[in-house]
């Protein structure tokens, strides 16, 4: 009786079990063994310790790849102060809030490949982003800032704020309003202002959901590579270039599989050591 | 003036600015598609211009007919049509088959399984997008035209946030409810099929939109595995065709636009399920 109920539970199981075995364990355990190989398809894979990571140090455009995948997590902070701030600011009952929900969260559900192309075209030389800034006097001749070496990275990252705002805004929103109201009022009462309440009573209670969503993007952060691949190409200059872009040129263009795999396992060991830091500064997201 | 009176004052100043704030994000969500969409119906003249129209200058559809007649564009939409179809309902299927057991079966390696499955959610995966693409080859996946489609449905087709959600629905029902139709010699899959289908439809229903947005906004993917273009998805066609008519934006305006429609439609429609999809995903 026992076995044949597992053997049911098995069952049900089976295609969720044999999908993520090929698909997303199976690339855990073969990528790894690969990174210390020569592979490039055709032939099985020849076992070549740590040359591949010999090879890694000296390849100038992994490093500034990944110092640029690193830089990109400043993405992180910005985007879920905004998000926090957002979620606040459509929190109240107000006639149709409901409306600029949906407005902020329509970027969320657009296609990267959509929303590249679309700020590709804000960015141009003559194009809307620039008459903003002309007409608030910060630049003089406007340029296409996807073109500029030094802006690049960060208009990209204006990108992705701009994409994830709404993403995040939900979920602090759910998290907003499953505080329960009497902790805020309790503080109110006891003389406490709107910016300390704010500051001692709700964003604690916001800390579990703040952890998980500066660790989404924080992971997001260091693997950035659609918006790049759609805007700029890793271009001008590399400015935009990031690790994962090494990755995919590496397999997709050079057919190094194996230093391909290889700069893989150094990205994850760098997302790793990211996400515990990020434990560490939200407390493990716990509330008290 | 009484202090009510001060009080409403300030109050009523408060709320203007409120909206204020809320307009201006609004504008700033807003634009690009607005631009987007008032390009794709401009008939000539220059399109970077400052200030920025607000109007399609001398307004027209051949922006459309032409990306029509151009580019594989009903190809695109019906690779799209049949990957998010066959991708939803299978991914449903795997979800809510797999959540069953993890909410409300007794079995020997219950928990290392979901914790497993949640793991994938954080555990850095950098070269997956390889090792994917040396199974698909191996699988033989890119030889006949629906292993093609496969080969771009099938890495997708486990989520972990649906067998996640489908979880959680299925807590929420009640013990006695079960255990009623298991002492009445109900199969697990009638009890499956019967019971928990029908009480977790709204889930369902959320991860549906869920993964219908994920699917036809996929372009990586296709990109990276398929040789034959012919059977790109809408979102992957779309910046085939920028690379074609780089300099005529209007007629990528008007692809953009036909390849947002979709999701936008969906989305409206369907957005309380799929906020509540993704609220659900947070809270434990």
């Amino acid at each position: 009786m026992k076995l044949r109920n597992t053997l049911i539970a098995y069952g049900f199981l089976l295609p969720a079990l044999v999908l993520m075995g090929i698909y997303t364990f199976f690339p855990i355990v073969f990528g790894t063994y690969l990174g210390f190989t020569e592979y490039n398809v055709i032939t099985p894979p020849r076992f070549v310790g740590l040359e591949n990571f010999r090879t890694l140090l000296g390849e100038s455009y992994f490093w500034s790849g990944l110092w640029n995948s690193i830089r990109y997590i400043l993405v992180v902070p910005v985007i879920q102060l905004v998000s926090i701030a957002v979620a606040m600011l459509v929190n109240r009952q107000l006639p149709g809030i409901g409306g600029f929900r949906t407005a902020y969260y329509i970027p969320v559900v657009s296609s990267f490949a959509v929303v590249g192309l679309m700020w590709g075209w804000m960015y141009d030389q003559f194009g809307p982003v620039n008459f903003v800034l002309k007409t608030l006097g910060l630049v003089k001749n406007p340029t296409n800032l996807l073109l500029n070496p030094a802006l690049a990275l960060y208009a990209v990252m204006f990108v992705t704020l701009w994409k994830g705002i709404g993403y995040y805004m939900v979920l602090y929103l759910a998290g907003l309003q499953s505080i329960d109201r009497s902790y805020e009022e309790a503080a109110l009462i006891d003389g406490a202002n709107r910016w300390q309440v704010f500051w001692n009573v709700t964003l604690p209670l916001l800390r579990p959901i703040i952890l998980i969503c500066s660790l989404l993007s924080t992971i997001s952060a260091i693997k950035v590579f659609e918006e790049i691949f759609v805007m700029t190409g890793g271009g001008p200059a590399g400015s935009t270039y990031t690790a994962l872009y090494f990755i995919y040129s590496k397999a997709f263009q050079d057919f190094k599989y194996g230093e391909a795999a290889a700069a893989g396992l150094v990205v994850a060991v760098v997302s790793l050591f990211f996400s515990i830091l990020n434990f560490k500064y939200t407390r493990g997201g716990q509330i008290s | 003036m009484n202090a009510k009176a001060i009080r409403r004052a300030r109050k009523s100043v408060q709320t203007i600015g409120v909206y204020a704030l809320l307009i201006v994000i609004a504008v700033i969500t807003i634009y690009p598609f607005f631009w987007t969409v008032i390009t794709s119906f401009s008939g000539s003249g220059g399109i970077f211009k400052f200030p920025p129209p607000l109007w399609p200058t001398s307004p027209t559809l051949e922006n459309y007919v032409y990306v029509v007649q151009n580019v594989p564009l009903v190809r695109y939409i019906v690779n799209s049509v049949i990957i998010c179809f066959f991708g939803v309902a299978g991914s449903i299927l795997v979800a809510t088959l797999g959540g069953y057991p993890l909410a409300k079966m007794e079995f020997p390696g219950r928990d290392f399984i979901f914790g497993a499955i949640l793991a994938t959610l954080i555990l850095p995966n950098e070269a997956g997008l390889i090792v994917n693409y040396i199974t698909t080859i191996k699988l033989g996946l890119l030889k006949s035209g629906p292993g093609q489609y496969a080969a771009i449905i099938l890495p997708s087709l486990a989520s972990t946030i649906g067998i996640f959600l489908m979880r959680q629905a299925y807590l929420a029902i009640p013990k006695e409810l079960l255990e009623a139709a298991r002492v009445d010699g109900a199969s697990e899959w009638r009890i499956w099929w019967q019971i928990m289908i029908p009480l977790t439809a709204p889930t369902v229903a959320a991860f549906a939109i869920l993964q219908f947005v994920a699917f036809w906004n996929s372009f990586l993917w296709p990109i990276i595995v398929l040789t034959d273009k012919s059977y790109y998805p809408l979102a992957s066609g779309l910046l085939d065709l920028q690379g074609q008519f780089a300099t005529n934006t209007r007629a990528v305006a008007s692809g953009t636009v036909i390849a947002m429609l979709p999701i936008l439609v969906v989305f409206l429609f369907g957005q309380r399920y799929f906020m509540r999809g993704l609220e659900g995903a947070v809270k434990q």
